[in-house]
């Protein structure tokens, strides 16, 4: 023995274990993606144009109906429309009202909107306003259906009970609860809340991700006098940026990996994008690249990221000196921040919102400056272009306090402390690959957490991959992430913060307005629809 | 003397090792605290690891035994690397290199076990 235990052959099998350890550390450095990325990207089958050549549009401010009685009323109809996103290229959608993004609708703190939505799509849907402050029955929950015409004859799911989510890979599975309603269904959204950009989408059970994907989306802004009365840049100077990714298809279409193509009976997507799906093509309000003129001038910018699965790391490059250029945050998911946050680049998740403000004015007339993604590569790294075309008078500021409203809630407030993982997992009948919340799939008819209206919780999230949670009803404070202080773009109220692999956050929130059943989830789309909910009662 | 103090240190530090990847699954179960453990116990590994080093320069010095203290440098610095990777968030690399530092420390512990360090005589070096 002692003898086969030659110095030279201890030092090879070191050696060897030594080659294979480093090695391994090389293949993992060549395979892995740098940054870590959740999801795989579709290419689009069509020439994609130059970036910043179509012009930016902005959504239409859709007009009410009525006004009286203390209430906006609105209506909207969800229909196929056809559109020219790419140029010379004809587009099928789902809309909201006929375009993408769907209309704005504007409204004011404490004014109750009634938004009465008429489903003329060939599947049901249902509307959620994100961010809002809503009563269960109008807060969109997924088997809360609004079915279109002759869904029930015509066997939309397997046994002709057009009662809600039946289809869970197989698993068969039953709403009691679900309130349905032929065609159409007004939700009303008493807005008792603080101002901010809030986005109003389809959030239909097992569907969600491409019903989105196809066009059902929207902003929803809510303003106060406060705000008004703070003289940020208003106007033309305040733009909404809608930021998505999509993918294109030969025919023109919106390129999506559905199992079923029809979107009626079977949800998911094929294996290779069950961690998310991704476009080759960044739109902002809908057009590819877009660039806008603006004077040298502040301009307010809010920000969503409505992508399923797409994480950005905004940031402005000067075209002139190739320099990276601060900017101020103002505002997050819920509204002002206490005092403005200046950045050099910032992370946004789907689903969260930033209030920004870019002081063009800050550089030469003529200039170009670039909005990219420091996440993205190759072409998914431009988002947008703004070309400083003129001198201009600006009376707009930025205060030192922008609100003293926030909660202030403390740790010792919590009277209690929940923990959830995030995490990939088996679900369903057929045990297929899904996304679990404590290691359970989405049931609607089974109640996961119970709160009592008016407590402060802690809550404690874990993730193995990219998960942005999104909380409905409430905002929470980011009390830490990765066990240290939060980063500087968790500041202010939020209602979707974005985990990365293997990281964790503490959320501070309390449970305020109403009592009913509600939702919170991944808003990794894809994530959302296979299995990534949960069902939160508030008592 | 040293030859014991090298297989207490190569033991304690070996244990404390093989904690890590516990915490690392309590945590990535959901459970919130095993984040807090995961940490402590790469404090304690690092801390255990320098205390092996020192160790090993005292095999080195009395039992003019020199790979003890290689060995232990090498990962010293592997857990180094370990650490930062961990705080950074870089899962690319803390998790391959995790293991691949349990393994050593696997090896170390038998290496320490099996194989006496008896001291060099001048006649064999």
């Amino acid at each position: 023995m002692r003898d086969g235990l030659t110095r030279r052959r201890v030092l090879a099998v070191g050696g060897a274990l030594g080659a294979m350890a480093a090695g391994g550390l090389g293949l993992a450095a060549g395979l892995a993606r740098h940054p870590a990325a959740t999801g795989a990207e579709l290419r689009s089958a069509v020439p994609l144009p130059p970036p910043y050549r179509v012009p930016l549009p902005l959504p239409e401010v859709l007009r009410p109906v009525a006004t009286t009685g203390g209430t906006d009323r609105y209506e909207l109809v969800q229909r196929e429309a056809t559109a020219e996103i790419l140029p010379g290229v004809r587009t099928r959608l789902w809309t909201y009202g006929g375009t993408f993004p769907g209309p704005t609708i504007e409204s004011r703190r404490g004014r109750p909107v009634t938004v009465t939505h008429r489903n003329e799509l060939p599947v049901p849907t249902v509307v959620h306003l994100h961010g809002g402050r809503t009563p269960a029955e109008s807060d969109g929950y997924p088997t809360d259906l609004v079915l279109p015409r002759g869904w029930g004859a015509t066997g939309g799911h397997g046994d002709g009970h057009p009662d809600g989510g039946t289809g869970h890979h197989g698993g068969g599975m039953r709403d009691p609860r679900a309130v349905t309603s032929e065609l159409t269904r007004a939700y009303t959204f008493p807005l008792d809340q603080r101002p901010t950009l809030l986005w109003y989408h389809d959030h239909r059970m097992d569907f969600t991700a491409p019903a989105i994907w196809r066009g059902l989306a929207g902003l929803h802004v809510v303003r106060d006098d406060a705000e008004d009365a703070l003289g940020l840049p208003a106007g033309p100077r305040e733009l909404p940026l809608m930021i998505t990714d999509r993918a294109f298809a030969a025919d023109g279409s919106l390129d999506y990996p559905s199992l079923d193509p029809a979107l009626r009976t079977r949800p998911g997507v094929r294996e290779p994008y069950l961690a998310g799906v991704l476009g080759d093509v960044i739109l902002v309000n809908g057009a590819p690249w877009p660039v806008h003129e603006v004077d040298a001038a502040r301009y307010r910018l809010r920000v969503l990221n409505a992508s399923n699965a797409r994480h950005y790391e905004l940031a402005f490059v000067d075209e002139g000196d190739g320099r990276i250029r601060e900017f101020q945050q103002v505002g997050s998911d819920q509204g002002l921040l206490a005092g403005p946050v200046t950045h050099s680049t910032l992370p946004l998740a789907p689903a969260e919102r930033h209030d920004l403000v870019f002081d063009f004015s800050r550089v030469p007339v003529g200039t170009v400056v670039r909005l990219v993604n420091r996440l993205g590569s190759g072409r998914t790294r431009d988002v947008m272009a703004f070309r400083v075309t003129r001198r201009a008078r600006d009376d707009s500021r930025v205060p030192r306090v922008l609100s003293t409203d926030l909660p202030d809630w403390r740790r010792a407030d919590a009277v209690r402390v929940r923990d959830f993982s995030f995490r990939a997992g088996r679900m369903g009948a057929d045990g297929g690959h899904g996304w679990l919340i404590g290691g359970r799939a989405f049931d609607p008819a089974r109640t996961d957490v119970t709160v009592r209206l008016g407590d402060v919780e802690l809550w404690r999230l874990v993730a193995d991959v990219h998960h942005p949670v999104h909380l409905h009803l409430t905002g929470f404070r980011v009390l830490t992430r990765g066990g240290r202080d939060p980063l500087p773009h968790d500041a202010g109220l939020k209602d979707t913060v974005s985990l990365r692999p293997g990281e964790s956050v503490e959320l501070l929130t309390r449970w305020d307005g109403y009592r009913g059943r509600y939702l919170f989830h991944c808003h990794n789309a894809e994530h959302e629809d296979m299995g990534m909910m949960a069902n939160l009662e508030v008592v | 003397m040293w030859a014991g103090a090298w297989r207490a240190a190569v033991t304690t530090h070996g244990v404390a090792v093989y904690g890590q990847p516990v915490f690392a699954g309590v945590y990535l179960s959901g459970d919130f605290d095993g984040l807090g453990m995961h940490a402590t116990g790469a404090d304690v590994v690092t801390s255990l690891c320098l205390v092996q080093l020192i160790v090993a320069v005292g095999v080195w010095v009395r039992l003019r035994r020199a790979w003890p203290f290689l060995v232990t440098l090498a990962l010293a610095a592997a857990e180094t690397v370990q650490y930062f990777a961990g705080t950074a968030g870089a899962l690319w690399l803390h998790i391959p290199l995790g293991v691949f530092t349990v393994a050593a420390a696997t090896l170390l512990f038998a290496a320490a076990w099996l194989r006496p360090l008896v001291r060099r005589e001048a006649a064999d070096a």
